[in-house]
């Protein structure tokens, strides 16, 4: 049998920790990731318990709304752009790719620099071009460290948009949007009744795709703020493994661990059923 | 009146496209400006955009400093270890899938689709357990049984996808010709799906090389970090050295992007496949 090894290897080190995970969520455990005892729900009635599950789950969500947004959004436009005739697009193109490409840990300090509020470039520009006179310190203070954040997982997600966009639109024949200049379509109505309908399919697989990684963009945070000042910059993924690893409290971190599971199964279930029927 | 629309528009593109660049290329015109600074330079308000002197010594100083070396190394030896294990693993699981006709293939296709979208933050703990129980903590092989194995689901499955746009014609002829199954994938299917296999493996790499969290959990020892952990402890120590720093990212960043942008044309064909019909 050919996927024997594969599904082998794949048992070792994938199902059988995302079970034990599972199961481990309905025991208390010690510092050492012991199971001591059985107690049923009770992990889930303590973390619903406590105030700050339901705040990082709730900025979990935020989160990765805006973001997902954000990059759809500034994607579709720079889509467009390059699918537009001029000349360098082919250069353009090649050198947006860069953030997607470098390798996100890296990226995620350098843009911890250039946050930096004393020495940081990004605040010099800000004054520079006269933005602002009293630019914040980014990432001391957590609604500015949050927007940080969120810029940079932005940043990282708007190259592959772009292209999947671009991909999308240059699939989409000529003789359509020729046939409807005929018929005296304005611009807007082209990009409504031609463009977005076609796009639809790339646009759902490309957000789907994103609210994955987006949800779970543990370098991003945990590299730039870790999760402070305080939890107030967390999502659950940086949450769930500063409880595991820093706290030690595995049984709470298991449960945390369960609804990631849980989300993440909604998503790529979806994913995949997108993807059998389209393709 | 259109030629004066033309030019409009023209510099309209040219001004999206170079505040887009500018926008996307930011951070890294920061990381190589840094790194070619002297210390007083980093440390000075307000900061210079261009190095007033331009000081090539970061790139002598960081590897006489840190063990950036090692480092390098490390990262190097688990990412080819996993690329050449990856393939060895996914090249015939991907052949059955593609080629075979087996009760569940189906099934497999959905799980290996779900699986690549799995968070490693949820198995971490028990695979930390594991590692534990096993003694693999800070050894190279705890790295390369993960990022092999995590690695796999994506690799299985673009590479069906590539052979399956490879005809099944000639190896039913070899077949008949008298060629056993291996010597068709070795012979045949291999050799022209090479292109595919290769951006398969390019990018087994590339994630292999950026990964963080595992490396983060397993590993303590200073000299059996990867590159991307290695980095991260400059963050850790008390004074930040962040010319040091940004020079050890060029060095981390640039080759991989290079390779990255070898195989990312086919990548976004493979991530939205389905959508894209051309």
């Amino acid at each position: 049998m050919l996927m024997a090894p594969a599904l082998l290897a794949m048992a070792a080190i994938v199902f059988y920790p995302v079970i034990s995970t599972l199961l481990s969520s309905f025991f208390e455990m010690n510092k050492m990731g012991d199971w001591v005892r059985f107690v049923g729900l009770g992990n889930f009635s303590s973390l619903f318990a406590d105030k700050t599950f339901w705040v990082v789950l709730a900025r979990s969500v935020f989160w990765t709304v805006v973001a997902v947004a954000l990059k759809t959004l500034a994607g579709l436009g720079l889509g467009i752009l390059l699918n537009q005739d001029y000349r360098g697009r082919g250069i353009i193109r090649t050198l947006i790719v860069i953030p997607w490409a470098a390798p996100v840990p890296i990226a995620a300090m350098i843009w911890m620099w250039t946050f930096n509020s004393q020495f940081g470039l990004l605040n010099h520009f800000l004054k520079q071009m006269g933005i602002t006179s009293r630019p914040p310190a980014w990432l001391a203070n957590p609604t500015t460290a949050f927007w940080a954040n969120l810029t940079v997982d932005v940043w990282l997600g708007i190259p592959f948009m772009a292209l999947a966009f671009l991909a999308g639109l240059q699939a989409i024949s000529h003789e359509y949007y020729e046939a409807a200049e005929i018929d005296g379509a304005n611009s807007l109505q082209r990009f409504s009744y031609i463009t977005l309908p076609f796009l639809r399919p790339v646009i759902l697989v490309a957000t789907l795709l994103s609210v994955m990684w987006t949800f779970n963009d543990f370098n991003v945070i945990y590299i730039i703020t870790k999760g402070g000042p305080m939890n107030t910059t967390d999502i659950l993924v940086t949450y769930l493994y500063k409880t595991a690893f820093l706290f030690l409290d595995f049984s709470h971190a298991s449960v945390m661990a369960f609804i990631t599971f849980i989300v993440l199964l909604v998503f790529s279930l979806a994913y995949a059923r997108l993807y059998f029927k389209e393709g | 009146m259109g030629s004066i629309r033309k030019t409009g528009q023209a510099v309209a593109f040219y001004g999206i496209s170079a505040v887009s660049l500018f926008l996307l290329l930011f951070p890294f015109f920061v990381m190589l400006s840094t790194s070619l600074k002297q210390v007083g330079e980093v440390y000075s308000t307000p900061p210079t955009w261009i190095p007033k002197v331009v000081y090539w010594k970061n790139y002598i100083e960081i590897w006489q400093q840190y063990p950036i070396g090692r480092y390098i190394s490390n990262s190097f030896f688990i990412a080819v270890t996993c690329t050449i294990l990856n393939g060895l693993l996914a090249v015939p699981a991907a052949y059955a899938v593609s080629r075979l006709r087996f009760a569940g293939r189906k099934m497999f296709m959905y799980m290996f689709l779900v699986v690549q979208m799995f968070s490693p933050v949820i198995i971490i703990m028990p695979l930390f357990k594991l590692m534990a129980v096993w003694g693999l903590l800070d050894t190279y092989q705890s790295l390369i049984i993960t990022n092999t194995v995590f690695t796999l689901s994506f690799s299985i499955w673009m590479l069906s996808s590539y052979f399956n746009n490879v005809p099944v014609d000639i190896e039913q002829a070899a077949l008949i010709d008298g060629c056993s199954r291996v010597q068709t994938i070795t012979k045949i299917l291999i050799p022209i799906a090479a292109p595919g296999i290769v951006t398969t493996a390019i990018y087994t790499f590339i994630s292999v090389w950026n990964e963080f969290m595992f490396a983060l959990t397993f590993i303590s020892r200073a000299e059996m970090r990867p590159l991307t952990v290695g980095l991260y402890n400059f963050i850790r120590l008390w004074t930040i050295n962040w010319h040091h720093l940004m020079t050890g990212a060029v060095i981390g960043i640039v080759p991989i992007v290079i390779l990255f942008m070898i195989a990312e044309r086919n990548l976004v064909k493979g991530l939205a496949a389905g959508a894209v019909k051309s």
